[in-house]
């Protein structure tokens, strides 16, 4: 009886056993996105994409390009909730602007190299067409466009920073040999034509409309015309002006002179082809200067193709309001960074000397700017500009009397003029106000040392108490019509097609409120582009791939314009004065290309020679 | 009680005289390199500040380093670490060095290299008149063909005898920069026998000073005369 009851429970116990065992371990883990979570549906691809787009190289409002002289650290494309250094930008380098930069610091970049994010998009590449099921093979096609286009974008930033690097198009097994993964450098030529490629299969594969701030087949082809552009200059100026070395002889860093034709005319057609499909913001042509202000600031501007999103909800808002303005226009924080005459200057000298060498006497501070360019007006406050209800009320001391010429008083050394300054603005003069309480003033950081301050991209409509950190949401545009027609017109001019070139400028320069040209040239073209694009994010490639930021950066120093009260005359001056900083930039020509970062090299020593003064 | 607190001050005792015994025994780097540049024309080849380099990486490293040559064309690292290392002068005002030499450091290595300079200023001389120095030099160039062309000339005026780029008072140096551009081959001599003037100087000072003159290759370097005293008198 006992060992009934033994044999029927070892039976039970081994059934039992039998039964539950051998339930496979393998289970899916519900910790971790596999590929059919991600790609089986549009939802689980919108959130991947949304990681590749929030990485994607746009140099915007926040983008710091290096950690020099106190910037933030972590330099490059931010995208936290407390990004507000806005004004350690490429303006404040060039002379667009001058601020906290103490020279020429950003050229050796802070070590850009986004093969993590190329890995993503490469993943998507090759995962997509596995899903055609769930997806449709339009469905799949168009992302695939979207995922090439993302990939050019990427490798756009790599090669006009470093030239040549390693072109990756299959995600890299980690457990493959060393051998494998140490992959070299591609020839720079090869990594341009690679870019264009992958935006032919963008433009080609994508349809022709999208969400704001994802890609369409025009975001395709108007970023080739950017990028062929630049490869086009780096064929025809940077084989005249290069350093020489190893990484140059073998192809790395440069591109043949016999190139450039192809590229030139590779950016033209891209150009072209979105002739009809946007166009310049116009909507209230009776107001230029309105009508250009609001051409930053409008959703739903027929002129923007490309734009990056923010929001305060996701911690990704961004504090432009706040610091390109001084405390007197906001709630909180401070400006450093401002626009300088050499840049205002691009527009014609300013009328600020009589024939006969003095200081032309303005009644007021606004009646300077009221003569000028409506685009030039809305794109730098200059003194008498309104914000907010506040006048930008710049003066930088008072003349109890002023005789002379304006080229001798600013000659003179500063102990021996005879003008007023204050260290406050609360300083009086016989009742009057010495300093404006927008500056200039040598003092702490927070007022301008130029004269100016920047309007591009300021949100007017927002009260001042509401202007604070990490609170502005207006999309950085980052391609726009206007830059594409601009493209258009320097490759036109470059391939000796003038009419074609007048006549993009001259759509440009009506909208601005500029005289329209009769006659066109490049050095009319690129002042155009310096004009258009200004606070861009722009005019540094540009000086880089014209390779010509050896010349206009060479020991320069920049200059400001110094409103002064004459206070028997009860009159206003103007005095061209070297800005207040003093700053001296020189841009060494090694930085044309920035050095391949030395922690990548160290971990692929294949990546060697490094560019050329490195 | 007493016996638990006896067996922690034991713990500490024993702790505290473990502790920190061991000393960083790792020699430091005690190889050193030291030499000279020395112009193919004779003598050494003056540099300045922010140019001419001696670059030199350890074979089986992938980091180079650099040691910045001294205004009298001298270099010296004493903090290298032994080994193989491949060596070039470059960044200064002489035609290239494409060619690396291997040089085994160890503690006192010594190597010398000969530069051909783009440029060579001779006859330089100094005048003072008043608070005005005016200052002539000719130029001439080892080798004419292919030579980048030249920028511009000008004084460095400081007031220590380190002067030169990055070493110089403005006023007095940058502000009388006078602008060439033009190619060797096409300066007449009157051309090549050039002029600077730096007015206003301040009396009863001591001055050192030296002229550059630049060229567009590809650090946009110059090359440069000897340094000289100048003493203004007191007015």
């Amino acid at each position: 009886m006992k060992s009934i009851h033994k044999l029927v429970i070892a039976i039970s116990l081994t059934v039992g056993a039998l039964v539950t065992s051998c339930q496979k371990l393998d289970i899916a883990p519900t910790n971790i996105f596999t590929s059919d979570v991600i790609f089986n549906s549009q939802a689980g691809i919108t959130s991947f994409l949304a990681t590749i787009y929030q990485d994607l190289p746009i140099e915007d409002f926040k983008y710091v390009p290096s950690t020099n002289d106190g910037a933030e650290s972590p330099a490059g494309f931010e995208h936290g909730g407390n990004d507000w250094q806005e004004f350690y930008n490429e303006a404040a380098c060039t002379g667009e602007e001058v601020g906290p930069w103490s020279g020429m610091d950003i050229g050796t970049g802070f070590g850009f190299w986004p093969y993590g994010d190329i890995r993503n998009v490469n993943i998507m590449i090759t995962e997509l067409p596995k899903h055609v099921a769930d997806l449709t093979q339009t469905g799949v096609d168009q992302l695939l466009g979207e995922a090439h286009f993302l990939r050019a974008y990427y490798y756009f930033g790599l090669a006009k920073r470093y030239g040549g690097v390693p072109i990756i198009t299959v995600a890299q097994d980690p457990g493959a040999p060393l051998a494998t993964l140490q992959v070299h450098r591609d020839k720079e030529q090869a990594v341009w034509d690679f870019i264009a490629s992958e935006l032919d299969l963008g433009y080609k594969m994508m349809p022709a409309t999208s969400d704001a701030g994802r890609a369409n087949k025009y975001v395709a082809a108007a970023l080739k015309s950017r990028a062929m552009l630049y490869a086009a200059c780096v064929a025809k100026y940077g084989s005249v002006n290069y350093v020489d070395g190893e990484a140059r002889a073998s192809g790395l860093a440069g591109i043949p002179a016999s190139a450039a034709t192809g590229y030139f005319q590779a950016a033209y057609d891209a150009a072209k082809l979105l002739d009809g499909v946007y166009s310049l913001y116009n909507a209230t042509p009776g107001d230029k200067v309105q009508n250009y202000v609001d051409l930053f600031l409008k959703p739903n501007s027929p002129e923007n193709i490309f734009i990056k999103q923010y929001s305060i909800a996701n911690n990704t808002a961004h504090s432009w309001d706040d610091t390109m303005s001084p405390r007197y226009f906001t709630a909180n924080a401070l400006s450093r960074s401002y626009p300088t005459l050499d840049l205002v200057n691009l527009w014609g000298t300013l009328p600020i000397t009589n024939s006969d060498g003095t200081p032309t006497r303005y009644d007021n501070r606004a009646q300077l700017m009221q003569q000028l360019e409506p685009r030039l007006q809305a794109t730098i406050y200059f003194p008498g500009a309104t914000l907010r209800g506040l006048t930008f009320d710049m003066q930088r001391g008072i003349y109890p009397s002023f005789s002379g010429t304006a080229a001798a008083e600013v000659a003179k050394p500063a102990n021996s003029r005879s003008y007023i300054l204050a260290s406050s603005t609360s300083t009086l003069y016989q009742g009057v106000q010495v300093i404006g309480f927008t500056g200039p003033w040598t003092g702490d950081d927070e007022l301008t040392r130029t004269g100016f301050y920047v309007r591009k991209y300021i949100d007017y409509t927002r009260p001042q108490a509401t202007v604070n950190l990490n609170t502005s949401v207006q999309p950085w545009i980052d391609l726009r019509y206007a830059e594409v027609l601009l493209n258009r017109a320097e490759a036109a001019v470059e391939l000796g097609n003038t009419s074609d070139a007048l006549a993009d400028i001259n759509l440009i320069r009506d909208r601005a409120g500029a005289a329209l040209y009769s006659s066109i040239d490049l050095t009319k073209v690129r002042n155009e582009r310096c004009m258009e694009l200004a606070f861009e994010n722009q005019y540094y490639w540009d000086l880089k791939r014209w390779r010509t930021a050896d010349v206009v950066l060479d020991k320069a120093h920049f200059k400001g314009l110094m409103p002064y009260y004459v206070f028997d005359e009860n009159k206003y001056i103007f005095l061209a004065e070297p800005e207040l900083f003093n700053r001296e930039y020189t841009f060494p020509k090694q930085d044309y290309y920035e050095p391949i970062p030395g922690g990548e090299i160290a971990k692929n020593p294949n990546l060697l020679p490094n560019n050329p003064g490195y | 009680m007493k016996k638990l607190i006896n067996i922690i001050l034991m713990g500490v005792a024993i702790l505290a005289s473990s502790a920190c015994t061991k000393i960083d025994n790792y020699p430091g780097p005690n190889a050193s390199f030291q030499g000279t540049l020395i112009s193919s024309t004779g003598g050494n080849f003056p540099t300045s500040g922010g140019s001419t380099q001696i670059w030199l990486q350890q074979i089986g490293w992938t980091a180079p380093q650099t040691i910045p040559s001294k205004f009298d064309g001298t270099f010296e690292d004493t903090q290298l670490f032994s080994g193989g290392y491949k060596v070039v002068p470059t960044g200064g005002a002489f035609w290239p060095v494409y060619d690396t030499v291997t040089v085994n450091l160890t503690k006192g290595t010594t190597h010398n290299f000969t530069v051909t300079p783009y440029l060579v200023i001779k006859n330089f001389t100094a005048t003072l008149n008043g608070t005005t120095l005016t200052l002539t030099y000719d130029i001439d160039a080892p080798i004419v063909a292919g030579l980048p062309t030249i920028k511009d000339t000008q004084p460095y005026v400081n007031t220590t005898a380190l002067v030169g780029t990055g070493a110089s008072i403005q006023v007095f140096s940058d502000a009388n920069a006078v602008t060439i551009n033009k190619d060797f081959v096409d300066m007449t001599a009157a051309d090549k026998s050039m002029t600077l003037t730096v007015p206003n100087l301040i009396p009863g000072r001591t001055f050192f000073v030296r002229v550059g003159v630049r060229l567009s290759d590809s650090y946009n370097s110059s090359n440069f005369s000897n340094i000289i005293q100048v003493d203004v008198p007191k007015q």
